[in-house]
């Protein structure tokens, strides 16, 4: 009986503190958006740049909404996928550009998101989308890359397919294809994996010319001529009036003036219709397609309130990346121009 | 010659396709070794079975078949509910923690050979606390999502 | 020496805090050493850099180490790295030596971290000049070296190899990655499958199901019947001096595991659990005495235990001088500097001098706090095995659950793959099939194909495994002899008991 009795005793303790815990949670919010929030990524990394603009975002909102938000990151397909399965509003993904450019380039698991899901917010640009050649390479600008394509000669390209990496390099191929009709199949994809597996096919001479990263390759740039590793950027793919909003220090210690030089118009990769090609790499949000819109106007409007008070964006330039909020209907309808226009490049090029 | 046998030994590869070149050569691999697993170890293994001086793995070995079945029902149980459960309160680890304490109370009695009031009070106590325990220290303090 | 400002009380606190936490995250079943970083990287956020960085350090020394308690004491990796240290120390701890081997265990980690060290501080930007020399066909090598040891691992070679090769199949399940450079495509499984197996079976959930859950069902087949595991698991006493005196005679093998440790650790990619491996693959060809390996001898746990220690200062290698982590633990670390806004790259060491020291300075004393920590602490962990069967096992399949599905951040399919990998482990030991050439093929196998088709498809001649660089030719030269002296012990072993017989 005694027995019996420390039992119950303890397992009532343990109900009466849960549904204490219970109690102050559901307390906390009074929005649409209950209870604990879990806001997917899509990249498996949580060092790079999706993970920090994610928990930047995620731990404003959770004060200003009084909810407890946890950012995952477990990859693009697990986070569609659990993404599509809930639409209580629990689920929230954040991502960028490779969420439709999967889709443009018919990556299996990557379905048209304007149709799929729902766009939300923006929240920030990664400016830092980049190409760069070894030090020595006898191709000082990209244009002596389109000249030399041109001209018959074979530049291979480091990329990693499907995506963010490959549509700088289809739009040079465009590029050359309207310039030099017939030469462009001379610009070659070296398809690879991580920015590590870049670099390696620079350093082993494999590719001539490197996607990467403005943060991740800015120190090979400042190596002297003669180190092995030693790197020069091309071409930054990012928009002049993007690239400006930078802190006027730069980057570790490549200044922004010196940056915009890689940016148009100083480099000019033409699309055909008398403007130049331009990438900027946006994070945004994405919802199920039938989540509660009240839950889209709660997140739309508390970010706008956060973004007024101005101290996220202090944090975010710190962090090299330019802020940029948009409301989930303009956000949605910007994102879609901007897959419309790489839609055709890439149609072009077929 | 010599070019007969770089040619032979070059290799292009479809990048459409690259998917499939290294499981092929598993296959292949798998295949042969397979081929050679029967000749060499199956076959005699089999024979020794017909002249009795053998017994074939699972089928002629004794089994405690209510505890080896029963921890295969509860581990298939507790992995199901869990993620049932812990979807009628999301991202909470609700249904972790009620779960397991009702997981681990089942498996411990399964395996519980004298029932007596000594081992079932600590049988209990130990579903309760362990679970509660992890969850809090996982779920709470650590805020690792669980199910 | 401005740097030493820094070092107040808290870091220090915080690096031996990180280390306890770590080595009880790499203790339990499940949980592992990068776990343990990616759990406490927000953390960093409100330490500071160099706080954060202490404490991420500790965790990460605290880990790695960690994961040989369960390896020894119940058979299961309590971290990817530590799979080796299951093959000898599960049997000394049946044996009743348990003790003895933890001990070994945190001797030979402690040795092997602190070389590891050693070389990062020393040799960091050289190596990383080296390591790069490494393109995709001599990783390629290096891990076909490393899956020689299966031809040496098995009673029986054909059985070894067939089982490895079935591993290698089942890790090359899922897409082939375009993370990897792939084209994204899934093979080897029918469509219904593809929104569970897309990415293929992780490693942690088939490690601690083949090991954690099909010991179980194991156990439950027969019955559960010992109701003390003490019985199966005996524990005798054991001392300081008796696991010091089985390092007589082992100063090559600690040296170069530990080297080999390192070395591993420092080619991004390769790292990790192929460190340990390498290791205890070298011990077994190039040791004299190898017949007790596999069934409890010390020399295999130094191997492995100093080689995945080393591995914590090679990987930190890449990472400060090229920016690129080299095993899944620093990729998770690499967060605690961009979350801070600091890059790494080729001219972190020279440009944060400061941190640089710092980060050795917590390395080093993170080592020393595992040591102690793990050294008197060893005999209550040992105590574990006293823990009835029926509270334990209980507990193990839910901290294995929790385990899995933390791994990749929440994932139900995850938790599923224990029980498939529990079945299949428990089937094929059943049929004698052998786990540990299947595991290790697995856990190699998807790096295999990567270097051996981008290797191809760079170069498209088979030629160029054997022509690309001096490098590959030394690693052919490996990997000969070490499929040579897997044959010839084979042979010794043969005749021995062919005479024996008669």
């Amino acid at each position: 009986m005694k027995i019996a009795k420390r039992a119950t005793t303890l397992l009532s303790v343990g109900v009466a503190a849960l549904s204490l815990g219970l109690g102050s949670m559901a307390a906390m919010a009074d929005g649409p958006l209950r209870g604990n929030v879990r806001v997917l990524i899509g990249s498996t990394s949580t060092g790079g740049d999706t993970y920090q603009n994610a928990s930047i975002v995620a731990e404003r909102l959770a004060e200003h909404l009084g909810l407890n938000i946890k950012v995952d990151a477990v990859g693009a397909s697990s986070a569609f996928r659990t993404l599509s399965r809930d639409s209580r509003g629990n689920t929230l993904m954040i991502f960028h550009d490779q969420s439709y450019l999967g889709h443009v380039y018919g990556v299996q698991g990557y379905d048209d998101i304007f149709e799929e899901y729902r766009v939300g917010p923006t929240l920030a640009v990664n400016p830092g989308n980049a190409y760069l050649v070894p030090k020595n390479s006898p191709y000082e600008t990209l244009d002596d890359i389109i000249e030399a394509v041109g001209n018959g000669e074979t530049v291979r390209v480091a990329i990693q397919p499907g995506g963010v990496s490959e549509i700088g390099f289809s739009a040079l191929k465009n590029a050359i294809a309207l310039e030099h009709p017939g030469q462009e199949d001379n610009l070659v994809a070296i398809n690879t994996g991580s920015q590590s597996d870049k670099n390696q096919q620079l350093f082993d001479g494999q590719a001539d010319m490197i996607s990467g990263t403005l943060q991740a390759n800015e120190q090979y740039t400042r190596l002297p001529e003669d180190d092995q590793k030693a790197m020069r950027f091309v071409w930054l793919t990012a928009r002049q009036s993007i690239m400006e909003q930078s802190p006027e220090e730069g980057l570790g210690q490549t200044s922004r003036e010196q940056l915009l030089e890689y940016v148009e118009p100083n480099v000019q990769v033409p699309m055909g219709d008398g403007e130049n090609f331009t990438f900027d790499k946006e994070f945004f949000f994405l919802y199920n397609r039938d989540m509660d819109p009240a839950i889209v106007e709660q997140i739309d409007t508390a970010l706008a309130e956060i973004y007024a008070e101005g101290e996220i964006q202090n944090v975010q330039q710190s962090l090299f990346f330019i802020p940029n909020f948009m409301p989930s209907d303009e956000a949605e309808a910007h994102l879609h121009d901007k897959m419309t226009r790489y839609q055709e490049i890439i149609d072009n090029l077929q | 010659m010599a070019s007969g046998l770089s040619d032979l030994l070059s290799v292009s590869i479809d990048f459409e396709t690259s998917h499939l070149f290294f499981p092929a050569i598993i296959h292949w691999l798998l295949a042969g070794l397979f081929a050679l697993v029967l000749v060499l170890k199956v076959a005699p293994f089999l024979a020794a079975v017909k002249r009795g001086e053998r017994t074939l793995p699972i089928f002629g070995e004794s089994m405690d078949v209510m505890r080896f079945f029963g921890t295969l029902a509860l581990i298939v149980a507790y992995f199901y509910l869990m993620a049932v459960v812990g979807d009628l309160f999301p991202y909470t680890g609700y249904g972790f923690l009620f779960v397991s304490m009702g997981f681990v109370l089942l498996m411990s009695l399964l395996y519980l050979h004298v029932w007596s009031r000594k081992n079932l009070i600590i049988v209990v106590v130990n579903a309760v606390v362990a679970p509660s325990l992890a969850w809090f220290v996982l779920a709470k303090l650590f805020t690792i999502t669980l199910p | 020496m401005e740097f030493l400002s820094l070092f107040d009380l808290t870091f220090f606190l915080l690096a031996a805090f990180g280390t306890l936490v770590g080595v009880i995250f790499g203790a339990i079943p499940g949980m592992t050493a990068t776990m343990a970083v990616a759990v406490c990287l927000p953390l960093t956020y409100a330490l500071g850099l160099h706080h954060g960085l202490a404490l991420l350090l500790g965790l990460y020394v605290g880990g790695i180490s960690g994961g040989m308690v369960p390896a020894v004491l119940l058979n299961i990796p309590g971290t990817p790295s530590s799979i080796t240290t299951t093959f000898d120390g599960y049997p000394m701890a049946r044996k009743g030596q348990g003790e003895k081997a933890l001990r070994i265990c945190v001797i030979a980690s402690l040795v092997g971290g602190l070389i590891s060290a050693l070389v990062l501080f020393l040799f960091a930007p050289v190596l990383a000049n080296f390591s790069i020399k490494f393109s995709y066909v001599e990783k390629f090598l290096i891990i076909l070296l490393a899956l020689s040891v299966i031809a040496s691992l098995s009673s029986s070679m054909l059985i070894g190899i067939f089982s490895g090769v079935i591993g290698i199949w089942l890790s090359l399940i899922g897409d082939y990655s375009i993370s990897d450079g792939g084209n994204g495509h899934t093979r080897l499984m029918f469509d219904f499958m593809e929104p569970y197996l897309f990415e293929g079976f992780s490693l942690l959930p088939v490690l601690i199901g083949i090991f954690g859950v099909a010991t179980i069902l194991l156990e439950a087949e027969k019955g559960v019947k010992s109701d003390l595991t003490h019985e199966r698991v005996k524990v005798s006493k054991s001392d300081g001096a008796g696991a010091l005196a089985a390092f007589k005679g082992r100063f090559t093998n600690l040296t170069r595991s530990s080297f080999i440790g390192t070395f591993v650790g420092m080619l991004p990619g390769v790292g990790g659990s192929a460190a340990s491996v390498l290791a205890y693959t070298q011990e077994k060809n190039l040791s004299r005495d190898t017949s007790q390996m596999g069934k409890g001898a010390p020399q295999g746990l130094i191997a492995s235990e100093s080689a995945n220690n080393a591995l914590t200062g090679g990987a930190l290698i890449p990472l400060l001088s090229l920016g690129i982590p080299g095993d899944a633990t620093t990729a998770v670390l690499i967060g605690a500097f961009t979350l801070q806004g600091i890059q790494v790259g080729p001219l972190f060491i020279p440009e944060n001098t400061t941190t640089w020291y710092v980060m050795m300075t917590a390395l080093v004393f993170a080592n020393i706090v595992m040591f102690f920590l793990m050294f008197y602490a060893i005999k209550y962990i040992a105590k574990v095995v006293m823990v009835p069967k029926h509270i334990l096992f209980p507990l193990i399949v839910m901290m294995c659950v929790v385990g899995a599905y933390a791994i990749n951040y929440g994932i139900m399919f995850d938790v599923w793959t224990l029980l498939i990998f529990g079945v299949l482990g428990y089937l094929i030991q059943k049929i004698g099939l052998e786990v540990a050439p299947l595991i290790i093929g697995f856990i190699l196998g998807s790096q295999a194909e990567v270097y051996f088709v981008k290797s191809l498809e760079s170069f498209g001649t088979y030629t160029i495994f054997f022509t690309r660089s001096p490098i590959a030719m030394v690693l052919w030269a490996l990997i000969a002899a070490s499929v040579l002296f897997s044959i010839v012990i084979r042979l010794k072993a043969r005749n021995k008991t062919t005479t024996q017989t008669p």
